[in-house]
């Protein structure tokens, strides 16, 4: 057969729809569609998911760790899921005294922390200028060794004392480790971060002569007034306290508690306060005195507690025969409804009401510390506001404020120090904490980096432990000209936060869910509480308990040092020095002294007096003599903020969201997601302006413009916002971070680069609360 | 047959166009006269195509899409199910009502620490497994899509249903059988059944195990719509989505 | 009527919902957060367009509109309402619409369904959802290096292309349904089964459960003389009950009927 054109047409086609045929009769195309299918929605997005390397998350046994979180000083209580090995949900833990189940919401991303790319790898010594991200991975022994030279040296020169160590936190066994290395190495300068806590115990000391933190009785108040504190915000222990708040309005309506907020601005808390009262910036203690004003002249105070446990509510004479003014004097001459509607802008008729409603409830409580308590703020203020509590006799009381004793003992062996620590832990502070300017206060840590950007030479090394003074400290230029000054700083942190950025070794701390760590008493807790940290997960990097890091340089130094340090492990040193509280934690998570109640009036004031002191005569006794009656009561001393009015026409005020973690740690991814569209949009930040001002300055929502203040200058987005006083800007703290990654850095503004130190002239802390500053259409 | 003498030829046609009309009608587009042989050109091509793509479709396709693996032990269900009884003695349910699948190395070490007997495939196990501490990359043949969700105890624990109903008797087989996965969606192939066409009534039943004890009723396969049937079979209702997917 | 063929069998049927009280809502967002981590939801590292971005409950800020200082501000959390619809005309509005049957009412828990490996992403149920709570996914999501580790294997992880939404964690039903079938019973109690909002709430503002069930805390919340529903008048009979004590934002729940210029304003 010969295969001509039509023989090779009709074997083709012939083959061909025989092969259709075929193909068609077979699987062939049914089973590729399905499998097709099954590729496109499964496999492909497999490929896309980015670190999964095609693994979807594999089930596993599911397992729960209870520990304690430590993102704030709120210390709420976590279970965390885990399947395998691997945690997948950090979760309120059921029955925890403080947080009872709830969590908030920096505490349940916390696993965006533990497993971010934003972790320190390993022990990093930088490589290149600082700052510029460049860094060589070290071993741990390197690591060490490097420190340990360096300190060494500072010792051998005499220059112990030059060496700072910073710290986020006093409480607990790792920040007393590090005191313990200061005192052993020889040196004075152990600084912690201040906050309004600090103000607080400060006032405590002062008016009932005790050393204790303030405890709220959150719970059983019925009449909160708060003087701008954000409840609601991330304030105290943020759990419990918006946990308080549903208490307050869980009761039937006849018993259901009022919330008043004194805020320039409304806030969460305002927002769900029954009444907000915006009053002029920086005027809250003028208010609380108009109020005590009202309350003495309607005779509307606790007589009982008045006339037999204070001192210097009326006019006396003093031990020596001195005659002096008592606070009632004061108040109703100085702080009439008058005077001081024209101070805080707020009506008379609205103070004399507030006056009498606060003070006839049943359980009133003052409340004080603006926005989540990080900035220490006025002595005198603090004071005014605790005066008010002390008229309505709520003092220990409850539903009122207790003094909750700092238990401080751990039953460590004495340090021994050797000449050269006798000698550097001897000289004189450099932030001038503990003498005869600031007797009363412990640290001032803004002030270590003024010293230091004034005077080269004076930090030769920095130790930073769980804290990011270089982000977190108001002045930020001024931050960054004293880092230039310190040759050698370490950070000890988990992250590669903006301290640590700037740092010359970084030695990390495990993450809090990788380590055992003891936690007390969260902040604003009326009852001492203990918990404790678990390793959730093996750490997840090559990194390494702080404790043991610093147990290990002590170790290397030698001599009293190491001696100073006589456990093996940290792990050791925790158990021995929970001693029998170790069984409990280990089985329970946490010890609490539920039946805790404060000390009765009759034996809870250590003042001169043995009684609450409205005349402050601890002042006398510490040599700061007061040129005035006044300067021993509370009064109204008002923080001026910096900044020329007529250049700078309006008041800047950093705002607390609920949303955006302010402190040393981060804005974890999921946090930063739930910012609201008129807070951030792109990198740029918002600013609030109220629609008067803004039309005062030719601004409209959304426009750009440029904030400026006396420290720095910045690109902002205008948001009208008719809960904001006219004549003031909000700024959210919180963003503007240049360390961390991509999903943080470069958002926003940082506003403690805004804002300036006014230094408080009781306790030389941060007295800041705003600004002066100038908006400026771009 | 070249161009060049194809042209040559029709040439020679075209001048003796009379007298070679037979030999025309071969060469001409006029239609065949049925019954020469020829008309079976098409049809054998036809047959062969439609033959060959059978077997490509049937035979060669099930061969280029499925790839297979070995087990990395080749374990003796049989041996194990004599010495520990039944099937929940290695997969239990955990306390939370999950179902353990297949053991993790902590459950062979229980009686495997060092080799109790001598087989070899032991030996690997103690070797390459117990010794360095590493968990065996078992692979499953009934793993199910990641938007699936099965509940192993309303199966076993509610509707009572055996093991084998949807496994197999795999009890009873002492050697491990290949594992089967589809290079396109990497599922194992149990899951469309080992006949391509996706008939099949017992996906074991082709698998070569040994002393396979009888036919056991039990779904064709393990997609959607077997799952679906017998649900709608068994308990009368047609089922939500979110019963089965997560 | 595919609905119609589906059936409670031998399951007990529940109803569930949730009640909000929206006085104890603080705006915290701790809901959102829980959420997201519960739900392997995505994230991307700009998240500033809202009409892009995924959140299955999203708390909402409203204002009163008024100038200072009479503003007031109050938040409303929004998770799916699993509408159940009142019949064939006001039927679960994204069940109705959808063309591949990706989406179902599930009338042994009320639950409304999303199985995202049927969905191809015409977006019909988005635009007729009235509440907004759907969301398409623009992007295939990415974690970072190391965060895949978090991910709960509960929980599928969805593509690019495709429209997802609040399941009310309908696989912690599924857990404790197999909870409780290892033990041999059929029924959950009301603690075995909250979802993830519900239970990170600090305020404990979220109350969910079996609303047809009167030994059930919603049972009794939904019946609150100040409980309400949001654009009840469009009869999609949703699940989801909010409580507020405060006027105007029980009005601004119906905002679409309310007349221009009273009502509410975004906060």
């Amino acid at each position: 057969m010969k295969l001509d054109r039509r023989t090779f047409i009709e074997l083709s086609v012939g083959f061909s729809v025989g092969a259709g045929t075929g193909i068609l009769l077979s699987p062939v195309n049914w089973k590729l569609m399905d499998d097709m299918t099954i590729w496109s929605q499964e496999l492909w997005p497999r490929y896309q998911l980015g670190g999964l390397k095609g693994q979807l998350p594999q089930r596993g046994e599911v397992t729960h760790v209870d520990s304690v979180c430590t993102l704030c000083p709120g210390g709420c209580g976590i279970t965390v899921r885990k399947v395998g090995d691997r945690a997948t949900k950090i979760e309120g833990r059921a029955g925890y005294p403080v947080n009872d189940g709830g969590i908030c919401i920096l505490g349940a991303a916390g696993l965006q922390l533990l497993y971010g790319p934003w972790r320190v790898p390993g022990p990093l010594r930088r490589a290149g200028q600082r700052g510029a991200g460049q860094w060589e991975q070290v071993s741990w022994e390197e690591a060490i060794a490097e420190a340990v030279k360096k300190l060494a040296a500072l010792r051998g020169e005499g220059n112990a004392h030059t060496v700072a160590c910073m710290l986020g936190s006093d409480r607990g066994t790792v920040p007393q480790l590090f005191a313990r290395f200061m005192k052993a190495f020889g040196s004075p300068n152990l600084m912690r971060t201040a906050t309004a806590e600090d103000t607080y115990e400060l006032t405590l000391g002062l008016m009932q002569g005790v050393t204790s933190s303030v405890g709220y009785d959150l719970e059983r108040a019925n009449f909160i007034l708060s003087f701008g504190s954000g409840l609601i915000e991330g304030w105290g222990s943020p759990v419990r306290v918006i946990k308080a708040h549903s208490i307050w309005r869980s009761a039937n309506v006849k018993e259901r508690a009022t919330v008043v907020q004194i805020e320039p601005r409304l806030s969460n808390t305002a927002a769900k306060a029954d009444r907000w009262y915006p009053i002029n910036p920086g005027t809250e203690g003028a208010l609380a005195l108009g109020l005590a004003h009202v309350i003495i002249k309607e005779s509307l105070y606790d007589d009982n507690f008045i006339r037999n446990h204070t001192f210097g509510f009326e006019n006396g004479t003093d031990a020596t025969g001195k005659g002096y003014m008592g606070f009632k004097r004061l108040v109703l001459t100085k702080y009439t409804p008058e005077a001081v509607s024209r101070m805080t802008g707020l009506s008379s008729s609205k103070i004399i009401n507030l006056a009498r409603a606060f003070a006839r409830a049943k359980y009133p409580l003052a409340v004080w510390g603006r926005g989540k308590g990080t900035m220490p703020g006025s002595v005198y203020e603090c004071m005014a506001v605790h005066a008010l509590n002390a008229l309505v006799g709520n003092i220990n009381r409850p539903g009122g404020v207790w003094a909750r004793p700092k238990v401080a003992t751990q039953g460590w062996p004495e340090v021994s120090q050797d000449a050269t620590a006798w000698t550097g832990y001897g000289m004189p502070r450099l932030d001038g904490a503990g003498t005869k300017r600031y007797p009363l206060t412990g640290h001032r840590p803004e002030r270590l980096f003024q010293m230091a950007s004034e005077k080269p030479g004076a930090v030769e090394a920095l130790l930073v432990h769980e804290a990011d003074p270089y982000y977190t400290t108001l002045d930020s230029q001024a931050v960054a000209r004293a880092f230039e000054n310190i040759p050698f700083v370490v950070s000890f942190s988990s992250y590669m936060d903006e301290t640590a950025h700037h740092a010359d070794l970084i030695l990390p701390n495990h993450h809090y869910l990788e380590r055992w760590e003891d936690c007390p008493t969260p902040v604003g807790l009326q009852k001492p509480l203990l918990g404790l940290l678990r390793p959730v997960v093996a750490p997840q990097f090559d990194t390494k308990h702080a404790g043991d890091t610093l147990m290990t340089i002590a170790r290397a130094l030698g001599g009293t040092i190491a001696n100073a340090f006589p456990w093996e492990d940290y792990e050791g040193l925790l158990k021995e020095t929970l001693a029998d509280q170790w069984d409990t934690l280990e089985e329970t998570g946490y010890v609490e002294q539920a039946g805790y109640t404060p000390p009765a009036w009759e034996q809870a004031f250590g003042t001169p007096s043995g009684k609450f002191e409205f005349y402050v005569s601890a002042f006398d006794q510490v040599g700061m003599t007061m040129r005035k009656d006044v300067g021993y009561l509370p009064h109204y001393e008002p923080v001026k903020p910096e900044g020329d009015a007529a250049l700078y026409p309006l008041v800047l005020i950093p705002t607390d969201l609920m949303r955006l973690a302010d402190g040393p740690v981060g804005n974890p991814p999921f946090c930063t997601k739930t910012l609201e569209e008129t807070e951030l949009k792109g990198n740029d930040l918002f600013v609030e302006v109220n629609p008067e001002t803004a039309a005062d300055h030719g601004l409209s929502e959304g426009q750009y413009a440029t904030l400026e203040t006396p420290k720095d200058t910045a690109k902002v987005l205008v948001h009208l916002f008719e809960g904001i006083m006219p004549g003031v800007i909000g700024i959210p703290k919180g963003l503007g971070h240049t360390g961390y990654d991509d999903y943080l850095a470069g958002k926003g503004v940082n506003a403690n680069s805004l804002l300036g130190v006014v230094e408080d002239p009781i306790s030389g802390l941060c007295a800041t609360w705003g600004i002066r500053a100038k908006l400026t259409r771009v | 047959m070249s161009a060049t003498e194809e042209e040559k030829e029709q040439t020679v046609a075209e001048g003796e166009q009379a007298e070679a009309s037979d030999e025309q009608a071969m060469a001409s587009p006029e239609p065949v006269k049925p019954g020469t042989w020829l008309f079976i050109i098409p049809l054998v091509a036809f047959f062969i195509g439609f033959v060959v793509h059978l077997l490509v479709g049937w035979v060669v396709f099930p061969l280029l899409l499925y790839a297979g693996k070995k087990q990395p032990i080749d374990f003796n269900h049989k041996l194990h199910v004599e010495e520990l009884g039944e099937c929940e003695g290695c997969h239990y349910f955990r306390e939370d009502g999950s179902f353990s699948g297949v053991p993790k190395l902590a459950n062979c070490v229980e009686c495997h620490e060092e080799a109790v007997g001598e087989h070899p495939e032991e030996a690997k196990l103690v070797r390459e497994y117990v010794e360095p501490g590493k968990e065996i990359p078992w692979l499953i043949y009934a793993r199910q899509p990641q938007c699936v969700f099965f509940s192993h105890a309303a199966h076993v624990n509610m509707a009572e249903m055996e093991c084998a109903t949807c496994h197999g008797p795999v009890g009873e087989s002492d050697h491990t059988r290949p594992y089967q996965y589809n290079r396109l969606t990497l599922y194992s192939r149990d899951i469309w059944g080992h006949n391509i066409a996706g008939m099949t009534k017992n996906a074991w039943e082709y698998l070569q195990i040994k002393d396979s004890g009888g036919t056991i009723d039990g779904p064709a396969r393990m997609k959607m719509d077997d799952c679906a049937e017998c649900h709608e079979e068994k308990r009368g209702v047609k089922d939500s989505c979110f019963v089965c997917h997560k | 009527m595919k609905e119609a063929h589906h059936g409670e069998g031998d399951e007990k049927t529940y109803k569930f919902g949730m009640v909000i009280d929206l006085d104890k809502c603080t705006g915290c967002g701790a809901c959102m957060v829980a959420c997201m981590a519960e739900n392997n939801i995505s994230f991307r590292k700009d998240e500033t367009d809202k009409l892009r971005s995924n959140f299955w409950m999203r708390v909402y800020k409203i204002s009163n509109g008024l100038p200072f200082p009479d503003t007031e501000v109050s938040y409303i959390p929004r998770p799916c309402m699993h509408c159940e619809g009142y019949d064939h005309h006001h039927a679960t509005p994204c069940v109705s619409v959808c063309p591949a049957t990706v989406t179902d009412y599930n009338h042994e828990t009320g639950i409304v369904s999303q199985i995202y490996t049927r969905c191809f992403g015409c977006r019909y149920c988005m635009a007729a959802c009235p509440y907004h709570v759907r969301v398409f996914n623009w992007w295939d999501p990415r974690w970072p290096k190391g965060m895949e580790k978090y991910l709960n294997p509960d929980v599928s992880v969805r593509m690019r292309g495709v429209v997802e939404k609040c399941s009310f964690c309908f696989h912690r039903y599924q857990r404790a349904k197999n909870k409780a079938y290892a033990e041999g019973r059929r029924e959950l109690r009301e603690d075995e089964y909250q979802t993830a909002c519900t239970q990170a709430c600090p305020a404990g503002a979220i109350t969910f459960g079996d609303l047809n069930d009167p030994h059930h805390k919603v049972y009794k919340l939904k019946k609150d003389p100040n409980a309400f529903r949001l654009l009840e008048k469009l009869g999609t009979n949703p699940k989801v009950y909010y409580v507020s004590t405060t006027d105007w934002v029980r009005k601004a729940s119906d905002a679409y009927t309310g007349k221009q210029g009273e009502g509410v304003t975004p906060g």
